[in-house]
């Protein structure tokens, strides 16, 4: 076995620059079952190193890709099957793990049940989560967020009429992320800095099924914790522009909610007729309280002290109602109406206190509520001609009524007092056909075309159409699909009128030429094309109300190809090339603008970039247990125009090498 | 009664028997049928043939393909049995839905996108011959997404993007093939089989708790029209999903002032005049307003 190991790991070090790709997904080899008392167990641990060397911006490489050097279990599986389906404790296990070991996508599952019995779930995951702060921090990236996730799932007496049903999640985050706290830098500019986080969210589900007179009745009583202890000292002085200073400061924000919840459901399907009908209430109410205080020296050379003090509640009650008919009045239709109607309020208050030099200055007390009414209704009606024909319609209809109060204490300031309510109306129809001209080839086509009254935003839906195509030709060795996709949008405003246009085009094909040989590939082009009216400040010496366009044009091609090849039963190799290319709007540099304001926007109006990665991965055969992997992946991403200042581009070689056991 | 109307959707396949057809029994099955045999115990549907308590119409083989009487008398053939793949997508959807009809997850299956779109049960679930260790997929979740959707394939292969490829979450996160109710955020439009997280919300939330709130100062649009008003879910080459490879730019094309948009029907609030853009630092908005997402504090989410 040693002697195994060492031959096995002989590859690394000759090659010891290359790669990292996942393997969970990737095909080792046929695997066996073994016999043990009632119980048939498969398995597979796939053991191994990762290793990555990156050149250019190591900051958005972490941001991007993420995987490092180590040891780690890169994919394991474990299932015991019972072989008539009596097991005396249970008749499923299963296990699956993904990159243990600290790869940045960390992930575990778990099956157990015993048929009748029980049927128990679990989903654990860890993600360790670098983010950019770059649009907003300066370029950094330093955000490191571990990210955890893990949901449990227990039903008891699965398959009676009569089910019980237990559930608890959880989601947590720590680590160092963007914080609300601002602070300086010598020249003055000002940047959110990156403090240790602590969020937890806990959420506990308890409810059951029973199942009468064709009807299943499903109810589940929730209640959700969340917690934030974002903390922030700092005691090492903080200069800005001299001699202006903070020496000491202190933030703290613990954030307290709760969500007790009711979720009912009914379902029914009889002859002609099914219905199904859905109900949700939820209510959270957040409490908080925020206590800042900042000793330093003003840009005037006083001594200066601010406390800040605020405490309130925020309370969010949601409640939803549902109900599809669906009718099958002939056999060749189908006539569905769904009718969903919600209400979301949201009400808060907050005291505010703040003292300057210990005196007191300022305090307020304010009240906002946000309110949202929306019913929707859907009916669609579908024929089908033939078995090979079938052509579909529906229309739309949503209401939505939007009420905002906006309350505060202190008179006079520009929030205080405002009442407003506004609604919406959409309106949509949708046509669309599924057509089979021969048994291997299917056809799909549909629109939908609507308007929308009164949107909310400048860039919400007013008049809008889409219309979605797609063919896909399957054969025995091969299929080939193509697919069109094409979103428009206008939304005049009185400055200038808004319009957004996606078009999205893809093709891809799958080929199995033969039993040692596989080749599939897509391509697909997303075109954006936007431009909005835009009002903003800008001027030297003074600002002055410029009015613009905001113009985005965004052409991204996408190619994907790989190619699976098995010399016959000893080794698999598989190679494959991704690259996604943003043409951007054509230009080659960003000209200079008549004036500054323009260029501002001139410079932001295309965003050309490529990013591409080809990968090589080899899989050996060394007995009918064991196979030796490597892999080879490379990162390459390059900007165009460095917008952030500098340009972000970075390459990077990643690889991994690892025995896989497998019965 | 309810097993009587699941027979009815299976008997019409079997139109040209010309003798009364009966049950046989899934042993019987296995004689000329063993590779798919082979693997039956580790099936879920198998869990029929072990209860022995259902009835010949609901176990085993015959519970999906109908009574094989005639099959096996013919010696085989596919207009004896209830092949699925002579059916058309509506009878491959109505022989699933007359056992797994009642199932939360799948309660909005009969007018999903995807139904719609003819693609039904067995277009994505392999149920003698699954790879996958739960669900009965054809494939690996993300391999069977982007089978039909190479656009998103490109979307998630993008610098910035959701970590699918990587394993780290999957489409079923944030959607339900199955189809679900109309979202309580945006208006009336295709509901593109988002689904909701905790009952009621966007599927966002789900992992982005902190996003959640509530909060005294919600940022309208997040609520109201959801997270894609500024995000690209999916991948975007901007950093943090943004539409925009800016901050300012995407801020600005909604705070224009203009028209009879916002919470007060006079426009989206116009940027503060102190604000010189040509200033770098007033280019990245979220510098300062740094709870943009929505706050307790502030106002203007400046805390």
């Amino acid at each position: 076995m040693k002697r195994l190991a060492i031959i096995a790991l002989l590859p690394a070090m000759l090659f010891p620059q290359e790669t990292v790709a996942p393997t969970v997904n990737e095909r080792v080899g046929s695997v066996r079952g073994a016999n043990a008392g009632d119980y048939n167990i498969v398995q597979s641990w796939e053991f191994g190193y990762r290793f990555a060397t990156i050149g250019g911006d190591r900051g958005k490489y972490q941001s991007d890709v993420n995987f490092g050097n180590g040891i780690r279990l890169l994919g394991s599986s474990l299932s015991i099957n019972s072989k008539e389906g009596h097991g005396r404790w249970f008749d499923e296990f299963l296990l699956s793990t993904q990159g243990l070991g600290n790869d940045p996508y960390e992930s575990a599952t778990v099956r157990l049940q015993k048929n009748r019995w029980y049927r128990y779930d679990l989903l654990w995951r860890q993600n360790d989560y670098r983010n950019p702060g770059l649009v907003i921090a300066n370029g950094t990236h330093a955000q490191n967020t571990t990210h955890r996730w893990q949901d449990h799932d227990l039903v008891l007496f699965p398959q009676n009429h009569f089910r019980l049903r237990a559930g608890y999640s959880r989601v947590k985050q720590a680590g160092p992320a963007l914080s609300s706290v601002l602070e300086f830098d010598t020249r003055g500019e000002v940047f959110p800095v990156f403090r240790d986080i602590y969020r937890q969210f806990d959420d506990y589900r308890i409810g059951g099924d029973v199942d009468f007179k064709g009807f299943r009745l499903t109810v589940q009583r929730r209640w959700s914790f969340y917690k934030e202890d974002t903390k922030d000292d700092r005691t090492t002085p903080v200069t800005g522009i001299a001699p202006a200073a903070i020496t000491s400061f202190d933030r703290s924000q613990p954030y307290r909610g709760q969500t007790p919840g009711w979720m009912g459901n009914i379902l029914g399907e009889r002859g002609w007729i099914a219905v199904h009908g859905r109900f949700t209430y939820a209510s959270t109410v957040g409490d908080f309280i925020e206590n800042e205080s900042a000793i330093g020296v003003d840009r005037f050379g006083a001594a200066q002290n601010r406390q800040i003090l605020v405490r309130g509640r925020g309370n969010r009650p949601v409640t939803t109602g549902d109900f599809t008919v669906t009718l099958f009045p002939a056999a060749r239709l189908t006539i569905i109406n769904h009718t969903s109607a919600s209400n979301t309020r949201m009400v808060g208050n907050n005291f505010y206190q703040q003292y300057d030099n210990a005196t007191f200055t300022y305090s307020s007390l304010a009240f906002q509520t946000l309110s949202l009414r929306l019913v929707t209704n859907a009916t669609d009606l579908r024929y089908r001609f033939s078995k090979k024909f079938d052509a579909f319609g529906g229309f739309r209809y949503s209401d939505r009524r939007i009420y905002s109060v906006e309350n505060t204490q202190v008179t006079g300031t520009p929030w205080d007092g405002i009442t407003a309510e506004q609604s919406n109306t959409t309106k949509a129809g949708v046509l669309g056909i599924n057509w089979l001209p021969t048994k291997n080839l299917r056809l799909h086509a549909e629109s939908e075309f609507g308007t929308n009254d009164n949107p909310f935003t400048p860039v919400s839906l007013r008049d809008y159409h889409s219309v979605r195509a797609r063919a896909r030709y399957r054969a025995k060795k091969f299929t080939l699909g193509a697919a069109y996709n094409d979103n428009y949008n206008a939304n005049s405003i009185s400055i200038t009128s808004y319009s957004s246009r996606a078009r999205n085009y893809s093709g891809d094909a799958s080929i199995a030429a033969n039993s040692w040989m596989s080749i599939d590939g897509s391509w697909s082009k997303l075109h954006l094309d936007t431009a909005g009216g835009i009002n903003f400040f800008a001027g030297a010496p003074r600002t002055a109300l410029v009015s613009d366009q905001s113009i985005y044009v965004s052409n991204l091609h996408a190619v994907n190809v790989g190619l699976r090849f098995a010399l016959r039963k000893y080794a698999d190799l598989y190679a494959a090339y991704s690259v996604t290319k943003d043409n951007g709007d054509g230009r080659s540099t960003l000209a200079p603008q008549a004036t500054a304001a323009g260029q501002v926007f001139y410079n932001v109006q295309t965003f050309p970039m490529t990013f591409q990665s080809p990968l090589v991965r080899l899989s050996v055969r060394i007995n009918d247990k064991v196979r030796w992997n490597a892999g080879w992946q490379y990162y390459g991403y390059d900007e165009k125009f460095g917008l952030i200042g500098f340009n972000q581009g970075y390459r990077a070689h990643t690889g991994y090498t690892s025995l896989l056991w497998a019965f | 009664m309810r097993f009587a109307a699941a027979l009815c959707l299976v008997v019409p396949f079997f139109a040209t028997a010309q003798t009364p057809n009966t049950y046989v029994g899934s042993t019987t099955c296995r004689t000329c049928h063993p590779d798919v045999w082979l693997n039956f115990n580790k099936n879920p549907h198998y869990k029929s043939i072990a209860s022995g308590k259902e009835t010949p119409a609901k176990t085993g083989c015959e519970g999906c393909h109908g009574p094989g009487g005639n099959h096996v008398a013919a010696k085989g053939g596919k207009a004896t049995i209830g092949a699925f793949s002579e059916f058309s997508p509506s009878q491959k959807l109505d022989a699933c839905l007359s056992c797994h009809s009642k199932d939360v997850n799948r309660a909005g299956v009969r007018h999903s996108a995807h139904t719609e779109a003819d693609v039904v049960c067995s277009d994505c679930h392999s149920i003698h011959k699954s790879p996958t260790p739960k669900f009965l997929l054809a494939k690996p979740q993300i391999q069977l997404c982007y089978t039909c959707h190479a656009t998103v394939r490109g979307q998630f292969e993008m610098p910035s993007k959701h970590r699918v490829n990587e394993g780290a979450i999957q489409c079923s996160d944030c959607h339900n093939p199955h189809g679900n109710v109309a979202p309580n955020w945006r208006t009336g439009t295709s509901s593109r089989l988002i689904a909701t997280s905790h009952d009621n919300e966007q599927p966002c939330l789900k992992c982005h708790v902190d996003k959640r709130g509530p909060f005294v100062y919600e940022h309208a649009s997040v609520r109201v029209e959801g997270c894609e008003t500024c995000h690209a879910p999916h991948g975007s080459p901007n950093a943090r999903l943004l539409r925009r490879p800016v901050v300012f730019t995407l801020c600005l094309e909604c705070h224009n002032g203009a028209g009879t948009f916002g919470r007060q029907n006079a426009g989206v609030r116009l940027q503060s005049a102190s604000h010189n853009l040509l200033d770098p630092k007033y280019q990245r908005c979220t510098t300062c307003h740094v709870r943009i997402h929505g706050s307790n504090s502030d106002e203007r989410f400046l805390r």
